[in-house]
């Protein structure tokens, strides 16, 4: 049997495996280039990007907490400019660069996509919808359908690029959100960014981070992202890529297996920088022991067999 | 990443360790380790550990039981493997002058007793002051003793050496007639000290600093400190640190 077929289209990208590092946890990318080859990843997603520098919030900015880590960084990055500069070097992997879009208002997550709209070095737009950091902007823009349809309407007229909206996971309903994407023109959703959370130091008797709340990933936050994925996945027709907590291959396939079509790792390549390797190694090793041609065929998979496990026991029951 | 087998692990004092693996690592003095604790989730993140001391065919580590992760650390045995991702970040310059001032205190002896012997080899004077809590938290003074020229002692109980904090045993180096070079590592307030006496006699010294770390190869931007000469920005301990000219960070 010839090598399972790993290609998965996102929007207009090819991307030839679902995996990719998740924004924010790879920077520019230049800082895991000497711990493997970066051509080998699906796609590169690289830092929360602003029009103009962000400074990033005060420090600490790290709390670890039980299988997780909370983060209030506040979109820290070096603007626009700086940020093309390091895109570009990323050029001779050959891999699609996915460019996280930030800002505190509409206008500024347009300003980021008009700067980048012709620029061959990024192929698509992550609008940064999520971010639990910031006083505006970020997750105030993506709890609201709404506004979440009109700034991603907005963004779809200002470029040919996919466009990709990253979405909270502090909502009640997710899928209402992830459906004023698709219906804004999104071509894709990502999910989830971080969970709001927060810890308290008992001996300085004060919150550890001094934001004071701050996003929670890792292991801890996975079965809430997988139910996430699975009910966004049932709700729209765009492809929907999975993250939140993947730490291996099995992770990444639970995804793939609820409706992800690719999946992002981010916290857990602070442990492994080897994450993303060793989960494409393990799908291609999981479809071949399963007898699967090409991952698509999996993607949903858990859905279906659910669904006909369903219709079965109601055929029974009557 | 690779692992490392563990030759010997032991106690030096109550709450502290210090750990000899097997291998080969191209450290310089002020680098640190990203050590896996678990191979499972918990604790998630690798904990940042000085580089102690490095040898042809091994290298130590020092450091405190501080937390559950060190607990953890702790309890692994001779012919257990570490899994480490490093040596990383950048280490204390070096420098042109014949002396050397190293002032530690506590744990911040880990990554100078390093610096210490590198500098003594290359036969330079090394003057050392180290001060603690307590006799017992002057971790290998022993050792320490054995490679520098000078080791003066401080104590906050009064238990061995001056009793008062290290910096007031910095008071007579400043008359000093010999230029000398400045490493400094401890808790943040001693640095903040020693940095700020310094500065009082035109003075840098080479700080090592330490904060709570994610990635160490300088992505996630968890670890960043205020860059004092430029308002708004911030340096990655991991990757621009840990050592920084006191200057620029107190």
């Amino acid at each position: 049997m010839s090598k399972p077929d790993l290609n998965v289209n996102i929007g207009k990208m090819k991307l030839k495996n679902p995996v990719m590092p998740a924004s924010g946890c790879f920077g520019y990318g230049e800082e895991y280039a000497s711990y493997f080859d970066l051509s080998r990843l699906g796609a590169i997603v690289v830092k929360g990007t602003t029009r103009e520098p962000w400074p990033g919030n005060l420090p600490p900015r790290l709390a670890e907490t039980s299988a997780g880590l909370l983060n209030a960084i506040g979109l820290q990055n070096p603007g626009a400019v700086e940020a093309l500069a390091k895109i570009r070097t990323l050029a001779h992997y050959g891999v699609p660069v996915i460019l996280n879009v930030a800002g505190h208002s509409a206008d500024d997550y347009c300003e980021v996509i008009k700067f980048f709209a012709e620029e061959k070095a990024v192929e698509a737009f992550e609008l940064n919808v999520s971010c639990p950091n910031l006083t505006a902007g970020g997750m105030a823009f993506g709890t609201d359908p709404e506004i979440v349809y009109r700034l991603t309407s907005r963004a779809k007229q200002l470029t040919d690029k996919t466009l990709i909206v990253k979405l909270s996971p502090n909502v009640t309903d997710i899928a209402a959100v992830a459906l004023a994407a698709e219906r804004g023109g999104a071509d894709a959703v990502s999910l989830i960014n971080t969970l709001l959370g927060m810890a308290i130091d008992i001996s300085k008797k004060e919150p550890v981070l001094a934001n004071v709340t701050g996003g929670l990933s890792g292991p801890a936050v996975k079965p809430v992202a997988l139910r996430m994925v699975w009910q966004v996945s049932a709700a729209v027709d765009i492809p929907v890529i999975g993250m939140g907590g993947i730490c291996c291959a099995a992770d990444a396939l639970e995804f793939i297996l609820a409706g992800a079509s690719a999946v992002a790792i981010g916290t857990a390549l602070f442990t492994n920088p080897l994450t993303c390797l060793q989960a494409i190694d393990g799908i291609t090793a999981y479809l071949e022991e399963n007898v699967v041609a090409t991952v698509k065929e999996i993607v949903g998979l858990a859905r279906k067999n659910q669904a006909q496990k369903r219709e079965e026991n109601q055929c029974g029951k009557s | 990443m690779v692992n490392y087998e563990i030759l010997a692990h032991e106690e030096v004092a109550a709450d502290a360790k210090y750990i000899v693996l097997a291998g080969k690592i191209a450290a310089v003095p002020g680098q640190f380790l990203q050590v896996r604790i678990s191979e499972t989730n918990d604790p998630l993140l690798r904990r940042p550990l000085s580089v102690h001391d490095c040898h042809e065919n091994s290298f130590s580590l020092l450091y405190r039981i501080a937390g559950r992760g060190t607990a953890m650390l702790a309890q692994k045995k001779t012919g257990d493997n570490l899994n480490i991702l490093g040596p990383l970040g950048k280490g204390f310059p070096h420098t042109t002058l014949p002396t050397a001032l190293l002032v530690a205190g506590g744990i911040g002896v880990a990554p100078l007793f390093y610096l210490a012997r590198c500098l003594a080899e290359k036969g330079k004077k090394v003057v050392f002051l180290f001060g603690a809590r307590q006799a017992e938290a002057l971790y290998r003074r022993r050792e320490l003793a054995e490679i520098v020229s000078e080791l003066h002692l401080a104590t906050d109980n009064g238990s061995t050496g001056l009793h008062g904090p290290v910096t007031e045993l910095l008071e007579s180096f400043w008359e000093y007639q010999v230029k000398f070079e400045i490493y400094a590592c401890g808790p943040a307030l001693m640095l903040q000290e020693i940095s700020r006496l310094a500065a009082g006699h035109d003075r840098d010294v080479h700080v090592s600093l330490e904060t709570q770390l994610a990635c160490g190869v300088g992505a996630c931007l968890g670890c960043v400190v205020a860059d004092r000469t430029q308002p708004g920005k911030y340096f990655r301990v991991c990757s621009e640190g840990p050592v920084f000219n006191s200057k620029v960070v107190f």
